[in-house]
């Protein structure tokens, strides 16, 4: 996916090759096919004058209209991609309850993880003047609706998964809430978590810039992005 | 947490504030161009990007000014996933940045917050 003169480790270049891979195949609740759609949703609500305005306007429920391109995802799915794709600091549980009145709580956490799968893959891509890649191909095959049965409710908006509280050195859980997030749906933390993995350590970070770059970074696109977590 | 976290391992003290204000300096090195770089890849400015890459390319190298974009493009997936989820803070962040969420407005982005300014 990426060309060799640049300094990508091969672990990350292996990674996204992997998810990109597993995006054009059947997911536990969607088709190849929708998983595509998906990635080409999510590329479509950055260019949505309608997300454009929502995005300006004081409460993002203030406005009604019309996204961007017709999809063969249903309209509550296409809204949520444009959300999360466009204004993401002003989710909210209100919100997330009328969606998954329409869409199962498993559906929502695939969607999730192959939506902001594709924003770090075509954001790497886009910064490194690449330009976004080309959309996989769809594999034959059908969702085995198979999800994660002892998944718990501890705090975040789903059930996330269970694990017992035990410290790491970075003064973070061993595996710390963000980490938990998808776990409703284990295949989606896969896909996720390969996508994100090779890009960032919370400690003895792997890249040339020190720690302290890296976790200034990452704060300031948390920021941005008028993130809590 | 984790920049104040890596600031005490290095016996340096980084300016928190510098996350969420422009107007102050975090004692990061080249954090001009970590700025630079992180807030055009995160607001997609394509057009911008290739001159900012260049100047950040000449002051500390092609690895540093990749590895900025390879984080940066990662955390502009996950904290999606934090905002979608709704998912907490982790216990002991929670308990040990509480000042540190108020000085530097962090706070007003909790998920309580949203649900009662946008509904």
């Amino acid at each position: 996916m990426y060309p060799a003169h640049l300094p990508l480790a091969q672990h990350l270049r292996d990674s996204h090759l992997q998810s990109w891979t597993q995006i054009g195949s059947p997911g536990d609740f969607f088709s190849a096919r929708d998983r595509i759609e998906m990635v080409r949703v999510a590329r479509d609500a950055t260019l949505c004058e309608f997300c454009e305005d929502r995005k300006a306007a004081l409460s993002p429920n203030a406005l009604a209209g019309e996204h961007l391109s017709g999809s063969s995802l249903p309209n509550v799915i296409v809204d949520m991609i444009h959300r999360i794709r466009t204004d993401p600091g002003r989710l909210t549980k209100s919100w997330f309850d009328r969606i998954t009145r329409e869409i199962s709580q498993q559906e929502y956490v695939e969607i999730v993880s192959v939506v902001n799968s594709s924003v770090i893959i075509d954001t790497l891509h886009n910064s490194l003047g690449l330009g976004v890649p080309t959309l996989p191909t769809a594999k034959p095959g059908r969702p085995q609706k198979s999800y994660n049965t002892g998944a718990v409710d501890d705090g975040a908006w789903l059930p996330i998964l269970a694990t017992e509280v035990a410290m790491a050195d970075t003064g973070l859980p061993r595996v710390p809430n963000i980490a938990r997030s998808l776990g409703l749906v284990p295949s989606a933390v896969d896909l996720f978590f390969t996508t994100f993995r090779p890009h960032y350590a919370l400690k003895d970070i792997h890249l040339s810039i020190s720690q302290a770059q890296a976790e200034f970074v990452a704060s300031r696109v948390s920021a941005l992005n008028e993130c809590f977590y | 947490m984790l920049l104040r976290a890596s600031g005490q391992q290095e016996n340096k003290e980084y300016e928190l504030n510098s996350v969420t204000s422009e107007d102050q300096s975090s004692g990061v090195a080249n954090e001009e161009h970590l700025r630079a770089l992180t807030e055009a890849a995160i607001s997609g400015d394509w057009l911008a990007l290739p001159k900012i890459r260049d100047r950040a390319e000449l002051a500390m190298g092609l690895q540093n000014t990749v590895d900025v974009l390879v984080v940066a493009a990662a955390f502009n997936g996950i904290t999606r996933v934090a905002d979608a989820t709704g998912i907490p803070l982790d216990q002991n962040t929670a308990d040990v940045t509480t000042e540190m969420r108020e000085a530097t407005g962090i706070q007003r982005f909790n998920y309580a917050e949203k649900t009662q300014r946008y509904g």
